[in-house]
Formats: structure tokens, sequence, C-alpha cells
């Protein structure tokens, strides 16, 4: 047997007790093999950086600085290595250690629930996508084994009231009643992983199967059938992740990382699954788990200490997977599963805000490299989150015992003779290590002319990408700046806000928001480069690569958040010929304007809300009162009287709010406040606007 | 439903030459709208029909409101024409929301019930009967119990030692004077 069967037979057999040992010696050999690589190229820059540094003889400073590159080369070195594997592999056409070898159209698909936790989302975005994955579940005519939760922990009152009506409309436009649920938590306790760990306790026994989708998430119905499949005909799989692709930005910094993502990750995919296999990562999204061992064994512990670094975990998932890992199960990465896709911050300032939060939530598992019984590859999985962070100050330091060195060599009058052949040599590698990746998609892409049409052709694609590393360039000393302030808040302290992501396209940051928020980085830049220029002019040129992003910071801020700009550049293949599932759009029949104000007014608003309120079978004076107290001073005083809160008690109770409708909708205009009379007019005749 | 069209023309007039009534027929007519009923003669008759009441109403009770008294009787109309879509067990308080739930979810397909037309099927009805709105299933309750988190020997001396040092990194100036310190101790060996 040879090819594609043979892998199919390979990966079937691997549950078997015959080829267990054969599948997990090609495993330790492929591990092996990635682990030797990175450490023959991370020892070839050490030994020359060592050369430079000792040519001058060593210091403390020196010593340190040798031990920081260690580590930032070995982990730049993992991640070419990494790549050129999966450009191997995918060179070769063919991986025989793969999850989708697996996949059988002819298997039988099994109860699953789609959830889809939300925090204030943009409902349109979070209910279309939903609506997709539906519709095209029902155009496979695989329905009848879904069900789908919107699980909200929304808090805006007006949020949640669109949310509900968004419920009640998709379900009618669908006939989805019974099938697309939607549950509101009160109190969001533990943020997005008590969102799930709330859904697992009330109805995790119904299903055997969960899809975890994030609000932007979009997911064909061959992709959640397949995974289904997949998880059906591999028992041991605990949790399959797939590799989302990224989609539907309109802003110059979407777009570039759209592009990136698109044209890049195919590498690292492969790459990772190369060596990884069944001890895979969890990714929080667009991926299946199976539910009985989640509910088993992932439930999540509370950290020694308190927030940021202790206390409740904010990144659950990769925790998850270690768990899952722990109990036994394995982890997969379906990483050429097509019609998985989600969104991206639409600009630079999005995309930190979304960092800070990732930062802190990625540091707190420290504390699992600390833990017992936590796998090998999955405390490799820990300590690359970690260090997508923590690289950051690492590297500032790099830089700062450099500069001290520098200033100590300069006022001593020491002349640097370093070795030149091996600064060269060592440059160039490095050089090999951080474009490499990028040179080998480039060349899988020019070998495949379809896929390269479908990037706009080969002028484009590689003016994109000599752009796009322009861009990355320039932007990385600022991620580097932001990542390290984040960083060393988490450790003195300092916890994040959990914000809103915000997700759809919308226009970036004015100029005097941009100036605002990031004026402190030029003004460190031109402070670091007098410093360099002080210490000397050969250092200032040595750091101006480094510096020039933190000088350019408010204009990169701004630019990047726009539309409009090099539109013919970072074309992918959705953006060319977007997938059905992409292009389609139903429109919510939702009215325009405050939420809030609709649920007391609107017939079917009010009606739809107060139907799911739950009916309170014992209500105290003092909550009667109370709630009375509220609607009472909407009436007289008009929504503004009213906080958040009093607007979500005053929700919460069906009948109080029915009654309030019928109140306003009775008294003449002379007798109530004028907001109401207002407000009741715009339902004359009003056409209702999509959303 | 047999009215004279000089009938009606009379109330429809002495609606219009009344401020108070004019004001009670705009807000009536707002909330058919809201409720997305077609302006036709059938939404026009349950108007009417319902101002004859509360006009009726206005010369017993004369310091109710006029649009109070309209709304009532017209709330009372739509109850009426409504009401056989919902189950007879139902509340009188909750009703309307009941009634509107069903005008809701039949609204992209039944444009107009309150005309004899669009009568619906008695499967229809009873259907429309049963419908309660329940945006969750069934509880199929899991018990989850979070997993004690256990640190290995080195870890918990790791954990030991971090706590100690922990008052330098809580306090910023501290922090900073101790990596001052640090930095001028390395310069300080490097020289």
């Amino acid at each position: 047997m040879s090819g594609p069967g043979r892998s199919v037979r390979l990966v079937e057999l691997v549950g078997s007790t015959r080829l267990g040992e054969v599948f997990k010696r090609k495993v330790r050999q492929r591990r092996w093999g990635v682990t030797l690589v990175t450490l023959g190229v991370a020892a070839i820059g050490l030994w020359l950086f060592s050369d430079i540094l000792g040519s001058t003889g060593w210091s403390p400073i020196k010593v340190l600085e040798l031990a920081v590159f260690s580590l930032l080369f070995t982990t730049l070195s993992f991640g070419f290595t990494q790549a050129f594997v999966g450009f191997l592999v995918l060179a070769e056409g063919h991986e025989p250690l793969k999850i989708t070898n697996t996949l059988d159209d002819h298997t039988p698909l099994a109860s699953t629930a789609v959830v889809m936790p939300v925090f204030n989302e943009d409902v349109s975005t979070v209910f279309g996508n939903i609506r997709t994955l539906y519709r095209s579940l029902q155009n496979r005519g695989e329905l009848e084994t879904f069900e789908f939760y919107i699980l909200s922990d929304s808090t805006l009152p007006e949020r949640l009231v669109e949310e509900e009506l968004a419920w009640a409309d998709l379900c009618r436009q669908t006939n989805g009643f019974g099938r697309i649920h939607y549950r509101r938590r009160k109190v969001p306790v533990n943020r997005k992983s008590g969102n799930i760990a709330d859904f697992c306790r009330r109805w995790g026994h119904r299903h055997r199967y969960m899809v975890v989708l994030d609000a932007d998430s979009i997911m064909t119905g061959d992709s959640v059938s397949s995974l289904v499949r997949l998880m059906e005909v591999n028992p041991r799989a605990g949790i399959i992740q797939t590799m989302p692709k990224l989609v539907g930005s309109e802003t110059l910094f979407g777009r570039i990382q759209q592009f990136a993502s698109r044209l890049y990750s195919p590498l690292f995919a492969a790459g990772l699954n190369y060596w990884q296999q069944g001890a895979g990562n969890y990714w929080g999204h667009n991926a299946i788990i199976r539910m009985s061992p989640f509910l088993a064994s992932c439930s999540l512990p509370v950290l020694p200490g308190r927030e940021p670094l202790g206390g409740r975990i904010l990144s659950h998932d990769f925790v998850e997977a270690a768990l899952m890992r722990d109990a036994g199960w394995e982890v997969w990465f379906a990483y050429d599963l097509e019609g998985s896709y989600e969104g991206l911050p639409p600009n630079l300032t999005e995309y930190i805000k979304r960092d800070r939060r990732w930062a802190q939530g990625n540091l707190q598992h420290v504390w699992f490299l600390l833990a017992e019984r936590v796998k090998p590859i999955s405390r490799l999985h820990l300590i690359q989150g970690i260090l997508a962070y923590s690289s950051a100050p690492i590297l500032v330091l790099f830089v700062c015992l450099g500069g001290i060195q520098a200033a100590l060599d300069h006022f001593r009058g020491h002349v640097s003779t370093i070795p030149l052949a091996s600064a060269v040599v060592l440059a160039l590698l490095t050089l090999l290590l951080l474009f490499g990746p990028k040179c080998l998609s480039l060349l899988h892409l020019f070998s495949r002319p379809d896929l390269l049409r479908r990037f706009g052709g080969p002028k484009r694609a590689l003016a994109g990408v000599i752009m796009e590393t322009l861009f990355s360039i320039l932007t990385a000393p600022l991620l580097v700046w932001f990542h390290t302030r984040f960083v060393l808040r988490n450790i003195a302290g300092q916890k994040v806000v959990w914000n809103t992501q915000t997700r759809i396209s919308e226009a970036g940051p004015g100029w005097i928001q941009a100036l605002r928020e990031y004026w402190p980085v030029p003004v460190a830049g031109i402070l670091f480069g007098l410093l360099a220029w002080w210490i000397s002019p050969l250092y200032l040129l040595w750091l101006t690569p480094l510096l020039l992003g933190l000088w350019l910071a408010i204009p990169i801020a701004q630019l990047s958040g726009r539309s409009g700009i090099l539109r013919s550049l970072f074309q992918t293949p959705e953006e060319i010929d977007p997938p059905r599932e992409l292009s389609k759009s139903e429109p919510l029949q939702l009215r325009a304007g405050d939420q809030f104000v609709h649920a007391v007014l609107d017939p079917f608003y009010n009606a739809i809300h107060v139907a799911l309120q739950r009916r309170r079978t014992v209500r105290t004076p003092e909550l009667s009162e109370h709630v009375g107290g509220l609607a009472d001073k909407l009436f007289r005083e008009g929504p503004a009287a009213l906080t958040a809160e009093e607007k979500r008690a005053l929700l919460s109770d069906g009948p109080a709010v029915a009654a309030l409708h019928t109140l306003i909708w009775r008294t003449p205009a002379e007798k109530m406040n004028p907001f109401w009379s207002d407000a009741l007019r715009v339902y004359r005749n009003e056409r209702l606007v999509p959303a | 439903m047999a009215i004279s069209p000089e009938y009606l023309g009379l109330l429809r007039a002495s609606i219009s030459s009344s401020p108070e009534w004019k004001q009670a027929w705009e807000r009536t007519n707002d909330y058919l709208d809201a409720l997305r009923v077609p302006a036709d003669l059938e939404r026009e008759l349950l108007l009417l029909t319902s101002f004859e009441r509360a006009i009726a109403r206005k010369r017993k009770e004369p310091s109710i409101s006029a649009t109070e008294l309209a709304f009532d009787e017209a709330q009372k109309a739509l109850d009426a024409t409504l009401g056989d879509l919902i189950s007879a067990k139902v509340p009188a308080d909750r009703r309307s929301v009941e009634e509107r739930v069903r005008l809701y979810l039949m609204q992209p397909t039944q444009n107009s019930v309150l005309s004899p037309r669009n009568r619906l099927s008695n499967d229809v009805l009873e259907a429309l009967r049963e419908v309660r709105l329940e945006a969750v299933p069934r509880l199929q309750q899991a018990a989850i119990m979070p997993r004690p988190f256990v640190l290995h020997t080195a870890g918990e001396r790791l954990a030991a030692v971090a706590g100690k040092f922990s008052l330098f990194g809580s306090n910023r100036i501290l922090a900073w004077l101790l990596g001052l310190c640090l930095v001028g101790l390395l310069i300080y060996m490097s020289l």
C-alpha cells in the first residue's frame, strides 16, 4: 500500500495495540528530529554570538546577554524549524499522520451542541454567524443532530434586549425554535470559561460533542459535520482543533494580518501537526470537544494567589487541552480542514487591547509549569504561550544589556574589534530565521499556480509580501513596547479590565485619538535614540530599525486603521472569491435606535422580552417596591434617569415591563415625560431597517 | 359587520373635530402601526368600533382621558380578535403579551390576522395555543468539580520564594529601586 491509502490505514490503526507502537516510534522520531534541528541551529547561533562577545573579553553583562540571546534564538530557531518542516510536508503533498486522513463521509453523526459564548458583542455578527452554520447544515440535510446555544454574558441593557429579539427573529426566519437556544447569565462569573462551564453544568449530558465558536467564528456545515465524524472514528480524540482562516477585514491593518496569516500559516500549521500529533493544543474556538472527558477532567482549578497572576484562570483553552491530555485523551489539530473562519481586530489599538487580556491570561500559565501531572508537550505549549508575550521584555533586556556593554566599551575607550566573519554569518542566520518562513511560503505559493491566482497573481502576491514585511518591521517594536508594559504591569500586580472586543471592521482611531493613545511611544523612542547617539552614533545606527517603529507609532496606528488603502494588495482567496457561507447575508429584522426603549415601547420587543423572563413565584415586598420605584422613575424622568444596573433590574421583572408598556401607550402626551411622547412617534409607520 | 358609511363618516368627523379625541386617534393608530397591522378596512373598523365604545364610556367616566379610553377599547377589540390564538388558561394580565408573541411569530407569513379572509385553520390555531416561547431546553445537569491544583515539590519551593519577593513587585518604587540596584551591580561587576 502506498500514498494516501497507506496513511489512512496507519492513522486508523493507531489505536490498535499492534500499530500503536509503530505510531509512537514514528512520532518520537519526528519530535527528536525537530528538537535536534532546533537545537542545532540555536547552537550555531550561540557559538557565533559567544565568539563575537568573547572577542573583547567576558563580563557578567556579556554572560547574561548570552543567556538571554540563547533563549530568544532558540525560540526563533524553533519557529523556523516548524515552518521548514511544514514546507517539506506541503511540498511532499501528502502527510501520512494527520487526523483528517481518517475522515469518512458515511460515518453517522452524533448529538452535538454548537455553543457561542458572547459578551456585549455585535448582535448581527453573532446571530448572522450562527445562521450561516445553521443554513449550511440545513442545506446538507444534517441539521437533525445539532443544537445551537448562544450563551450570553452581556451586561449592557440595550444589548441583551437586542440579543433576545435577534434570537426570536433568527428562530422565526429559520424555523429554529427548539433548536437554536439563547441563555443569558445574570452574573457573568469567571467570564468565558465560566460561561462554558455553566453550559456544561446545565446541558452537559444532553450532547456527545460540543463545537465551540467565538462571536466572530464562521464555520461551514461541511467542516462541523467533518469534525463530528472525525470524533466518531477517533474514539481517543478529546479535542480536535481546526485552523481558522482570518476573513472579513476591511482596514489596512486587518487585511495585512489576513493576508499574512493566509499565506504563512499553512506552513506553520503543517509543521506543528508534524511533531505534536495527538498532543496538540486548543485555541478556545473553532474546535470540537468530547463532552464526557471534558466534564470529568477539564474543570478549571483556581490558581494559588490573587489576580493578575493567580486566582481564576483567564485563558482557559491551553489549560483545558493540558487537562484533557493528562486524563489520557488526545488533542488533534485538523489543520487542513476547510471551512473554518474567524474575524480579527480591525486596527492596531484593538489588537493591542486584545493582547493585553491574552498576555495576562498566558502569564497565569506559569503556575502550570510548576504543577504536577502536566505532560511535557503540554508544558511546551504553555511555554510557547507565555513566551508569546514575555519574549518582549526579554528582547528589551537583551537590547538594554547590549546598550550598557556598548556604553561601557565606549567610555573606557575600547575599540570594538568584533570578528567580522562571525558577525556577518550570525546576521545572515538571523535574517534566515526571521524571513525564511516568508520566503518558503512564497516558494510554496509560486509552486501552485492555481493558489497563486487566488492571491491576485504573482506581482500582487510578491508586492504584498514585501509590504507586509515592511509593515511587520514597523509594528514589531510597537508590539514589543506594549507587550513589555503588559508583562511588567502584570508582574507588578495590575490586572486588566475585561472589555468587549471590537470585531467589526470599522474605521480605526482618528489622529487625535492615536496621538492620545500612542504619544508616550515616540517620546520614549526619541529618548532612547538620544541615549544611543550619546553612547555611540554607530550604536544608534544599529538600533534604528527598532526605533523607527517607535518614532512612527502615531501615523502607523492611524493609517493602519483606515480602509481603502492599498486595496489592490493583500488579497486572499477568501476575499477574491468568498465561499458561499461568507458572502450570504440575510439581515435580521431589528429596529434601529435604543433597544432598551424598544423593550418598553415596541409591542413585539416588549412581548418577546416579557415572555422570556422567568415568572417569579414569590415576590418579596421589598423587590416589588424596588422595581415599582424604578418603573415609576423611568416613566417620570425617561431612560436617562436610570443607570445600567437599574435598567437591568427593571428588565428582569417581566410583569413590570409589560405594565410599563401599557401605561406609556395609554397615557396622554401632556401627562407624561416628553421623551416618551416623542419616542412613541418613532413607531408611526416606521419601516424596519436591516441590522 | 355592517355599519353604514354615513355613520362612519360622522364618527370620523367627530373624532377629528376634538383635539383630545384626535390625539387619542393618533396614539391608537401609532400602536397599530407598531404592531404592524396593515392599514386596511379591518383595521379601520376595529378603530372606529373601539372609538365608538370609548366615546360612549367618556360620557359616563369624564375624568378618564380619551387616549386611555380609546387605547383600552382598542386593546379589548384586539383581545377579542386574537383571543383564539391563545389558550384560555393564560391569566388575564398575561394575555396581551401572549397575543403579541403569536402575532410576531405569524408576521412573516400571515400579514393580517384581523382580516376574516385570513382565518387560520384549526390545526394552526391549535399549534399556536400550545406555543410557549422558551429560549433554553430542559436541563440535563452534569456535576463538574474543579480539580485541585497541586504543585510539584520544586514548584512549591519556587512559589514560596516568589511569594517572599512579591513585596518588591507590588510596590512600584521598591521595584524600580531593586531594578536599578541590580543594573548598578551588574555594571560594577563588569567594569
